[in-house]
């Protein structure tokens, strides 16, 4: 609603913080840049996620994987800021009719770079994919069925008896379904 | 206008701004006191009217703000109170000029001021002024609040006059166009009479009213000439207008919607402002809540109605401040003006639960372009965006930029960075990462987070608090995340947090105190409970040798009364009570106790924990730290430590302690649900004296077999069966406490062997004689050991060398002393080697010394020690008998015993035994030995009381019985052996069997034969002359328990030639007097009976008495044994009477 109004130079230009994280780095922290780099990746190949998660019921990540392997921590950030958005969304619907819910949440949030969709299972397992924000060519449907390939491939790790419902997912299978939809980092 | 009042809401729209200033020098702490009482003048209501005037103050504001008092005349400045200080009248001119110049600042919108004056007294003070007041001083001044009435209600005057003013000259006069300040060249050479420009007056001038009314109370009015407003905008396309026109009817909405405000709890922003007094920033303070009261909605219900058509429902309200953000939207200018929109917009929602909104309103304030912002302005807008997060209930939007706040704090361009400030935001974005520095709540919580932000904040909050210059803080950071993080950093990571922790610890080390920050925010100590990981805890008892023991006497009930019952197959004891459970062993008071952990080192190098010991409770307790050096990654490791408790009572083993990378860490086990334990409560008893045993025989390479029981030590010797060796025992106090009493007692274990007489034997009296035993003193005491075992089981491999069939019959022989030594039996035992070993094998015999001891406290709390000393020998054969038997002596009362002796040793050897003389044994030699002994009465033994007799089992009476007499056999024959040098007894108990037994016995019928007054025997020859008559009693004693007879008894005379001829005829030379038969009656047992005879001899010579026995009580009774019937013969020789022939 809002984003049509206008787009402005970004305030959240944070060199700064780079520049913080660098001394940090120096003095044996790493601080690493926290906000939005303002890195645009994946134009040759813009159909893709650039990152991908699957954040446990308790709300803590069982799975995240981004391309830009560089910068990961930003990306913590950004899916761990939409959660806020999810649990919203969740509860705002939860409470009228909990059995018609749709799993798909849509947009969670747009960030001056990234769009993030969101996906929460009847289990509250919550999947989040990260577009680029330039990526116009992206549908709505191909998000949906990006996220339902997720949850399927999902459920056959649930299905593995070897794993712990809980733990951080390590299948390959998983892992190479999600590599599929990611854009291949250049 | 560039500086935006976050703080801004709706309901703002309808206050009047004063602004509160000091002039001169006014101490800032003084200053502030008045402001807050100004500032509680909030709200006024006034007279005559039902109207409330709503006040925001400020003691800063700049002008250029001001300027855009006409676009929102809640931004006007109406009103100025001035503070000053003015010691003497003479600076009073002064002091009164710079007041004017203040005015001057805000002087074109200013309706009215004040000036408070304190400090002046004298003339000046006593004069009257409306705009200026005189107090003494800061203190003194009790009518502060009613002169800032005075002054609102004279700001009302005018308000209300401007607003009379400007809404009835709707018409006539032309109407001037407001404008705000960015504006005004764009008016240059405009057409003013065009229908455009009047419209545009015309709207500007109704929304300027509506502005008007709304702050003088007049809400009703004020939604009418927005509308108007709108309207009129709408058509010329004035959309900055507009957009105020469409903010002015939202916020008047909001006001009566939501007559609570929207601002939400004041004191929800109070600790933000006061963060932001790190740098120069406006201090807002909105009037508080309660904005509009009852009473002024009530005023007339007419109005209510119009109200109610005029105003926007609530979701119009959004509708409508979208609109007119959009609209303020289009102007570069006015982007404080959007920001405070969104902002106010954003407050609303967050009371109408609407978060989703929200959060795309504040979405789009992130994007508002203001300029070039200073650092400061930055912290303050992401502060203010993290807050409105909070608000609607983003929490980790809210900590996301309460972070990029704080890192903006420290951004380079600050020429100093607020690491402070920066610290304290990172701390408030905790909860937002849900993250707790309390690691108890960490280690409960199912609850995990989100890992990498978590890590890294921790990271940030440890650098932050360095750079602070409070190395504490990041220690304890960085223990914090050392210990909940640890499964989650990597390798390298691992390495590199502690050896930060250690280079922030050698500057300041890590404890367990609690770390209070200044704001009053607490950080609870982390006790670094993985480093390294314990396992279990478990207590140990102590060695066996100071174990303390409970008299038995002395032992109270332990049987818990908690159930009625004895057994209860319910267990009772839940998960919880394991931990408190009490172990059933002791700890004794100055010993020192040893506790076993289980730990494991997950670091990937090696882990130096220093001064681990333990937390005790419930005794004064001296933990003995011990320092461990856990190689990487190791598996589970025990660790012992140890600790001498000090005073007596129940001990408590509530955890440890240790030093890692220099910081000190007290572990709870309370705090530690993976720690196993069985049980962490001991009693302590009170000290008791400590013995140390040595003995003059060396220690025994190998313990006892059978050790139920433990040791404290053991001895080892080889003897010779029957053999005795003295084991000198030195006992030495090497305890604190004295020695006050000493019991010894042995036990002779695996009794498989046959034992004969006392193993062990000592005299304990001069020992006892020497207690108390003070510290460092020692006692001694002798032991013999003897040892008599059987060896005669190989008699059956010997039986080749008794085979000469020596049967035990009544027939004497007249040389009873035969030796039967056959050349064959040696040969034959030199030739089968294995036959040999066979019955050559060593037994060992074991026994168990017991020394209890006590003294001390501990003894009058009836606690003992023992200490145990096994004694284990190996006992060789020496000589043993192979074989016994025995022969009637030529007296009645004696009898020969055979024994067959049999050297089994391989020296020679020489036996000897009482009344009897040496033999010579060569190794492997066997001879027989004839030892005359008298017959053996064994009723002269004790008889066992009738008490033990009823209980005790027949068959172990009997064996006991047996076990006596043979004793009393052994001990009679006194059979010894030598080899050299040494000697030892040989026992015949084992050898000795019924038959032999009954044959040593005296018969129970004791025959007694008298001639002439003589008692005879088979060997005493009785004397009596030719012609004389001999008298014969027969004496019969009856010992049996039975009557016996009645028996008949016939002498019979014969001469024995010595050629085998013996003549019985023999009528001629031996005559009777009286019967040759006597009859005895029944004798009844311990009686006796005599018969009296005699005997006439008429020739001398030899003569033998055969006296043959007739038992007449055949048919009555069962036989009597022949052995009963063991009269003497009676040998008689007859002589002549020389003296009475020779007088013939």
């Amino acid at each position: 609603m809002l984003t049509r109004l206008k787009t402005q130079v970004p305030l959240f230009s944070m060199n700064s913080y780079t520049k913080l994280g660098e001394k940090l780095k120096l003095s044996g922290l790493s601080l690493a840049s926290t906000h939005s780099h303002v890195i645009r990746l994946g134009r040759h190949n813009s159909k893709m996620a650039v990152c991908i998660a699957v954040i446990a019921k308790e709300n803590y990540p069982l799975f995240i994987r981004s391309v830009p392997v560089q910068n990961e921590l930003k990306f913590h950030y950004t899916v761990h800021t939409s959660l806020d958005v999810v649990e919203e969304k969740i509860s705002a619907v939860g409470k009228a009719m909990a059995d018609q819910r749709e799993l798909y949440l849509g947009l969670l949030y747009p960030t001056e770079d990234y769009k993030v969709y969101g996906y929460v299972t009847n289990s509250k397992v919550k999947f989040v994919i990260v577009v680029d924000s330039s990526n116009t060519s992206l549908r709505d449907n191909e998000i949906r069925s990006m996220f339902r390939k997720l949850h399927n491939s999902f459920t056959d790790v649930m299905c593995n008896p070897f794993y712990n419902p809980g733990d951080t997912i390590q299948s390959k299978a998983f892992d190479s379904i999600v590599s599929a939809m990611m854009v291949q980092a250049s | 206008m560039s500086i935006p009042d976050y703080m801004q809401c709706a309901e703002d729209h309808q206050t009047v701004l004063v602004v509160v200033q000091p002039v001169g020098i006014v101490p800032e702490d003084e200053f502030f006191r008045i402001y807050k009482r100004i500032t509680s003048v909030a709200q006024v209501s006034i007279r005559d009217s039902q109207r409330n005037l709503y006040i925001r103050y400020r003691h800063h504001y700049l002008p250029e703000n001001n300027e855009w008092g006409d676009f929102q005349t809640h931004r006007k400045v109406v009103g100025l109170i001035s503070v000053t200080t003015c010691g003497s009248a003479k600076e009073w001119p002064q002091t009164s000029d710079r007041f004017h110049c203040q005015k001057d600042v805000f002087g074109a919108t200013l309706y009215d001021s004040r000036l408070l004056v304190f400090g002046l007294q004298g003339e000046i003070a006593e004069q009257q002024r409306t705009d200026v007041a005189f107090y003494p001083s800061y203190d003194d001044c009790p009518d502060v609040e009613k002169r800032v009435e005075d002054f609102v209600e004279s700001i009302f005057i005018v308000l209300e006059s401007k607003r009379l003013d400007r809404a009835t000259d709707k018409s006539g006069d032309k109407i001037p166009l407001l404008c705000v300040p960015f504006e005004k060249k764009d008016f240059v050479g405009l057409d003013t009479d065009s229908r455009h420009y009047k419209k545009c007056c015309q709207g500007r001038m109704r929304k300027h009213v509506g502005d008007l009314c709304l702050q003088a109370g007049m809400l009703q009015d004020a939604l009418v000439h927005y509308h108007m407003a709108v309207e009129l905008l709408r058509s010329v396309n004035d959309f900055l207008w507009l957009g105020a026109a469409l903010e002015g009817l939202c916020s008047a909405s909001v006001i009566f919607h939501y007559p609570g405000g929207t601002a939400g709890k004041a004191s929800g922003r109070e600790p933000s402002l006061s963060l932001m007094s790190f740098f120069p920033s406006p201090l807002s303070l909105s009037p508080p809540s309660g904005a509009l009261t009852a009473n002024g909605i009530s005023a007339d219900t007419s109005s209510e109605i119009g109200r109610a058509k005029n105003c926007l429902g609530p979701e119009d309200i959004i509708e409508k401040y979208k609109e007119s953000i959009s609209y303020y939207g289009k102007y570069k200018n006015a982007g404080v003006i959007e920001l405070e929109a969104c902002v106010k917009a954003v407050r609303v929602l967050a009371i109408q639960k609407r978060v989703m909104e929200a959060s795309e309103f504040l979405q789009n304030a992130v994007y508002i372009n203001l300029g070039q912002l200073s650092e400061e302005e930055k912290i303050q807008r992401y502060s203010i965006l993290s807050e409105l997060y909070h608000l609607i209930g983003f929490h980790r939007k809210s900590a996301f930029f309460k972070r990029v706040a704080a890192m903006q704090c420290v951004a380079p361009t600050i020429p100093e960075p607020g690491w402070r400030a920066c610290y304290k935001l990172l701390l408030e974005t905790l909860p937002g990462y849900s993250l707790c520095l309390d690691p108890k709540d960490f280690s409960k919580g199912s609850h995990r987070g989100w890992a990498a932000v978590q890590v890294r904040l921790l990271h940030e909050l440890v650098y932050a608090s360095r750079r602070m210059g409070n190395p504490g803080l990041s220690v304890r950071h960085l223990s914090f995340l050392l210990q909940t993080m640890l499964d989650l950093l990597s390798d390298q990571e691992k390495k590199e947090v502690t050896q930060s922790l250690e280079n922030y610890t050698s500057k300041c080390p890590g404890g367990m105190e609690v770390l209070t920050l200044p704001d009053g925010l607490k950080l609870p100590p982390v006790p670094l409970s993985k480093l390294p990981i314990v396992r279990s805890v478990k207590l140990l008892d102590l060695p066996v040798s100071l174990r303390p023991h409970k008299q038995k006497g002395l032992l109270e009930n332990n049987l818990s009364s908690k159930s009625p019952f004895i057994y209860s197959p319910i267990i009772m004891h839940t998960r919880g009570e394991e931990r408190t459970k009490k172990i059933e062993f002791r700890w004794v008071q100055g010993d020192v106790c040893e506790v076993q952990l289980m730990v494991y080192n997950p670091m990937p190098f090696e882990l130096r924990v220093e001064h681990m010991g333990l937390l005790t409770s419930g005794v004064e307790f001296e933990a003995l730290p011990a320092a461990l050096s856990l190689p990487a990654e190791s598996g589970l490791y025990p660790v012992t430590l140890v600790g001498v408790p000090r005073t007596a009572g129940n001990i408590n083993i509530n955890g440890y302690h240790t030093s890692v990378f220099g910081v000190t860490s007290d572990c709870l086990l309370d705090g530690l649900p993976s720690v196993r334990t069985s049980g962490c409560v001991v009693e302590v008893i009170p000290s008791l004296p400590r013995l140390q045993l040595s003995t003059s025989l060396p220690r025994s390479a190998h313990p006892l077999r059978p050790s139920k029981e433990e040791l404290s030590s053991s001895v080892s010797v080889q003897l010779f069966n029957g053999e005795t060796q003295q084991l000198t025992i030195t006992l030495e106090n090497i305890g604190s406490e004295d020695l006050e009493t000493l019991e010894v007692t042995s036990k002779t274990c695996n009794t498989k062997e046959k034992l004969f007489g006392e193993f062990l034997s000592w005299d304990l009296e001069e020992a006892v004689s020497q207690l108390p035993l003070k510290p460092g003193q020692s006692v001694t005491l002798t032991v013999n050991v003897k040892v008599r075992l059987d060896f005669s089981g190989g008699e059956n491999l010997l039986q080749d060398l008794n085979d000469d069939g020596i049967s035990v019959t009544g027939l004497p022989i007249s040389s009873p002393l035969r030796q039967v030594l056959k050349p064959r039996a040696e040969t034959k035992a030199l030739g089968s080697e294995s036959s040999k070993t066979d019955y050559n094998h060593v037994k060992t015999l074991e026994a168990v010394m017991t020394f209890k001891y006590s003294g001390g406290a501990g003894k009058v709390e009836g606690y003992y020690r023992h200490l145990s000393l096994g004694v284990h020998v190996d006992v060789e054969p020496s000589v043993f008998f192979t074989r016994v038997s025995t022969l009637p002596a030529t007296r009645t009362r004696q009898c020969h015993l055979l024994l067959d002796v049999f050297n089994s040793t391989e020296h020679e050897l020489m036996v000897s035994a009482n009344n009897n003389q040496d033999l010579v044994l060569h190794p492997s030699e066997c001879q027989r030995m004839a030892i005359q002994v008298a017959k053996f009465d064994f009723h002269t033994l004790p008889q066992p009381d009738q008490e033990a007799v009823r209980y005790t089992n027949p068959k172990l009476l009997e064996e006991e019985r047996l076990h006596a007499q043979a004793s009393m056999i052994s001990s009679t024959l006194g059979i010894t052996w030598n080899i050299i040098s040494f000697d030892g007894e040989a026992s015949v108990e084992g050898v000795l069997n019924q038959l032999v037994l009954e044959h040593l016995q005296l018969a129970p019928l004791q025959w007694d034969v008298v001639v002439n007054g003589k008692p005879c025997d088979c060997d005493i020859i009785a004397d009596c002359k030719v012609g004389d008559a001999v008298p014969l009693e027969v004496k019969l004693t009856n010992r049996s328990k039975n009557a016996v007879g009645p028996f008949a008894l016939t002498v019979v005379p014969f001469q024995d030639y010595q050629n085998g001829v013996q003549n019985y005829d023999l009528q001629d030379a031996v005559t009777f007097i009286g019967s040759n038969t006597f009859y005895i009656d029944t004798v009844k047992p311990t009686e006796n009976s005599v018969c009296m005879g005699a005997l006439l001899f008429l020739y001398t010579g030899d003569f033998y008495l055969n006296i043959k026995f007739q038992d007449d009580s055949a048919g009555q009774g069962k036989e009597l044994p022949p052995s009963w019937f063991g009269l003497p013969s009676v040998h008689i020789k007859a002589l002549e009477v020389r003296p009475l022939s020779e007088h013939h």
